[in-house]
């Protein structure tokens, strides 16, 4: 057995004996508010067994391993439905930028033993009203104040903002330069007096996402995480900072053996379903979608292994995945017929094709659009030009609204 | 076996590249289409030559002793170049049901001559719409083979053929020299595949293979030359999304490239998906050779070359515009391979009903 194979194995055996207490079905009927305080515990339970923070370094409470024996964590973890969620935007993006870029060492050590102990969560905040995919349009800014900085605008689809007790922030502190010139980076406070957490109800019911409203919040400067005016390219690093992350061939809905099994158990037109064609095409073409996935996938890792790094085949996952994921669940819905319009809002988008529906579309905008990726793949990979963009190169306050 | 290329296999595809690309142009193959019984010689006599005939045959019959792997790398290359015979396949398909089930002295007979590329094999398992057939067309009975198989890539130019049958109340899977059995060019829309109709009347025939395990047999065939296929497809996918990159590149319109237009851009970038995705399933279905999930991993690979060949075929050509669809240009060369491929070894419909088979667990 390979050191990495043996990594597995000893993951597995403790995310099993987990299970019971923090797993899918220990949350099955949970308040929201229970299933955090669940979740707290799952985390620093992680901790004390030495499973978070893996590939950190030991002097941040990480555990100094590398990249690949964090994917393989992740993906045993995956198959419990843990409480987890509340905690990856927070020790996946933002608290690695600090360790990466906080100026306050010590302020920085504690912050990050916390946020790995599930003790202290951070958000990331970088959307905004006018711009999602355009993030460098963003126009909250932060003007000079004493010493300090003074935010004052709206961010917006602030996961877990209503949670967090931190945020990192790209704000405006030059509108007269063009849109990626004026940009700084800093971490706040979001207990801090002017912040205003308003959660969103989305489409599916849930609200795990925010408005976050700055009404003159005052920070010191040894919030900055940027030069003055570099904030983008530390936006950027934070987006680009697990390129290979556990993946999921389903694009986070429900396995393809789950549709198998619905077509076995629904007559349609008094024949079973998995008799008739259309649904067997459908089979079929998701299966040899998710394979061709999978394998991008081993072959990602087994390269990584080798040393070498993976192509840029792997960012075809989401873009892939999802939109299929939102398709197969309409198709296993038309299949259940008048007995498909039950609605849980709470059941899981892994298991429930109705679940799986109406959060689809989330899937296919959080984290880069269809249309950016598209955009990405087009021009990063295949060379192809950039969009006509007429605010290039003009100063911030000339673009025209 | 592991999914990365050694230092080995990706000589072999640098190799295999190189040497197509300097000797197969459009212009030598589009002749071909315009006439019946005609093949690209120079690409047959490069592929013996460079010993790609012999590759995954046993070493005991002058083969190389490579596999899967290998020969699809070289199907890869030879998609992209658009190859000018479909022997590599074909004879591939024959000798490995000549090693897997016949006898030694049929291998004997048959294997070294399929390795050195000098004899042409066929296999013709389908019957008409039916890829692999509950009751083939053609009958065997005393040794003595009788009926037609229409459309057997390859067929034309073949010494022998191995013929799914009707046996003595139970499918045969056959092994019929053809020296003597009557065929028939088809005019067909990519000429040379020379597809021939094989008419059998009364001609000697050698059984391998009965019963149910004469369906295994010939869908393993099926499934064997289905990987190289789609090794084949997938590569002139590739070529096709490189070609239809390089076009939007130079191309303007409205004073700009017209890949800077996002219904032009994402079209190809589309390409892009399907192509890795069929590359990442044809590299996983050839390292699960003599795997129990090989006929899985087999349609898997093939249903994803087919849509990916078929959807760059259609883009390339609408992203070019006027120029695509005039004779010349040659992109139709591609369309009608992509359509090709996509019929020999069973077309997608074929392949998504063996494939849910295998995951219902209500195949055979």
């Amino acid at each position: 057995m390979s050191d990495l194979e043996a990594y597995r194995a000893k993951a597995a055996t403790w995310l099993e004996s987990m299970a019971p207490t923090y797993g899918r079905e220990a949350r099955k009927g949970l308040a929201e508010a229970d299933d955090l305080a669940l979740g707290r515990r799952y985390q620093k339970a992680k901790f004390d067994a030495g499973f978070a923070g893996i590939n950190w370094p030991t002097e941040y409470g990480g555990q100094g391993l590398g990249h690949l024996e964090k994917v393989t964590f992740d993906a045993e973890e995956m198959k419990h439905g843990f409480p987890n969620f509340y905690f990856g935007i927070s020790l996946g993006m933002p608290v690695p930028v600090l360790m990466q870029f906080g100026s306050d060492r010590d302020f920085v050590k504690e912050r990050v033993l916390k946020a790995l102990q599930g003790e202290e969560i951070w958000c990331q905040l970088f959307s905004e009203p006018s711009g999602g995919s355009d993030l460098a349009g963003l126009r909250t800014k932060a003007e000079p104040d004493g010493n300090g900085w003074k935010i004052n605008g709206q961010k917006v689809w602030t996961s877990w903002a209503h949670y967090s007790d931190y945020g990192v922030i790209v704000v405006r502190t030059d509108p007269t330069v063009p849109k990626h010139k004026g940009l700084t980076y800093f971490w706040v406070d979001m207990k801090a007096p002017g912040v205003t957490v308003r959660p969103i109800k989305l489409a599916g019911g849930d609200s795990h996402v925010n408005e976050v409203f700055f009404d003159d919040v005052k920070i010191s400067d040894d919030h900055r995480m940027s030069p003055v005016g570099g904030g983008f390219a530390v936006a950027i690093t934070t987006l680009m900072i697990e390129r290979y992350v556990a993946t999921d061939s389903a694009g986070f809905g429900p396995h393809l053996d789950l549709f198998v099994d619905l077509a076995k158990d629904t007559l349609l037109n008094g024949k079973p379903a998995i008799e008739d064609g259309r649904i067997r095409q459908q089979i079929a073409r998701n299966y040899a979608m998710r394979s061709g996935l999978d394998s991008i996938n081993v072959r990602a890792r087994l390269m990584m292994q080798a040393g070498m790094i993976p192509g840029a085949e792997g960012s075809l996952n989401k873009l892939v995945a999802v939109r299929s994921r939102q398709k197969l669940s309409e198709l296993a819905i038309d299949l259940q017929g008048s007995g498909g319009f039950a609605f849980d809002e709470h059941a899981s988008q892994k298991e429930d094709w109705a679940s799986s529906w109406i959060n689809a579309p989330t899937g296919r905008i959080a984290g880069g659009s269809d249309e950016t990726l598209l955009n990405t793949i087009a021009e990063k990979v295949l060379g192809l030009p950039q969009d006509y963009r007429p605010d290039k190169g003009i100063p911030f306050n000339q673009i025209p609204a | 076996m592991t999914i990365l290329y050694d230092e080995g296999q990706q000589a072999i595809a640098t190799e295999s590249r190189r040497v197509l690309e300097a000797r197969i142009s459009k212009d030598s193959l589009l002749p071909l289409l315009e006439s019946v019984g005609g093949y690209h010689r120079p690409f047959w006599d490069t592929a013996k030559e460079q010993g790609w005939t012999a590759l995954a045959l046993p070493e005991a019959h002058d083969g190389l002793g490579l596999g899967l792997v290998e020969l699809g790398l070289i199907a890869h290359q030879a998609g992209r170049s658009l190859s000018g015979a479909p022997f590599l396949t074909t004879n591939f398909g024959a000798a490995k049901a000549i090693e897997l089930y016949g006898n030694a002295e049929q291998q004997a007979r048959w294997l070294p001559g399929l390795a050195s590329g000098d004899t042409i094999g066929a296999v013709a398992i389908a019957s008409g719409p039916s890829a692999l057939p509950t009751q083939p067309t053609v009958t065997v009975t005393n040794y003595s083979i009788d009926g037609s198989k229409k459309g057997v890539v390859g067929a034309l130019f073949a010494d022998v053929a191995i013929v799914l049958a009707n046996g003595p109340g139970m499918l045969a899977l056959e092994l019929v020299e053809l020296r003597d059995v009557a065929r028939v060019a088809v005019n067909s829309f990519d000429n040379s595949r020379c597809y021939a109709d094989l008419d059998f009347s009364a001609a000697p025939s050698e059984t391998l293979v009965v019963g149910a395990a004469a369906r295994e047999a010939a869908l393993h065939i099926l499934a064997l030359q289905a990987v190289v296929t789609a090794h084949e497809q997938t590569g002139g996918a590739e070529v096709l999304m490189e070609i239809a990159r390089d076009y939007a590149l130079t191309r303007r319109a409205f004073g700009q490239p017209i890949g800077a237009f996002q219904s032009v851009k994402h079209r190809i970038a589309e390409l892009y998906g399907l192509v890795e995705l069929a590359r990442a399933n044809c590299i996983h279905a050839a390292s699960r050779e003599g795997a129990a999930d090989f006929i899985t991993a087999a349609a898997a690979a093939r249903l994803s070359a087919t849509e990916a060949y078929d959807t760059a075929a259609r883009d390339c050509v609408q992203i070019h515009g006027g120029i695509g669809v005039t004779w010349d240009l040659g992109l139709h060369l591609h369309m009608r391979r992509a359509r090709s491929l996509a019929i020999e070894q069973g077309s997608s419909l074929f392949w998504e009903d063996v494939l849910v088979d295998r995951l219902t667990g209500e195949a055979a």
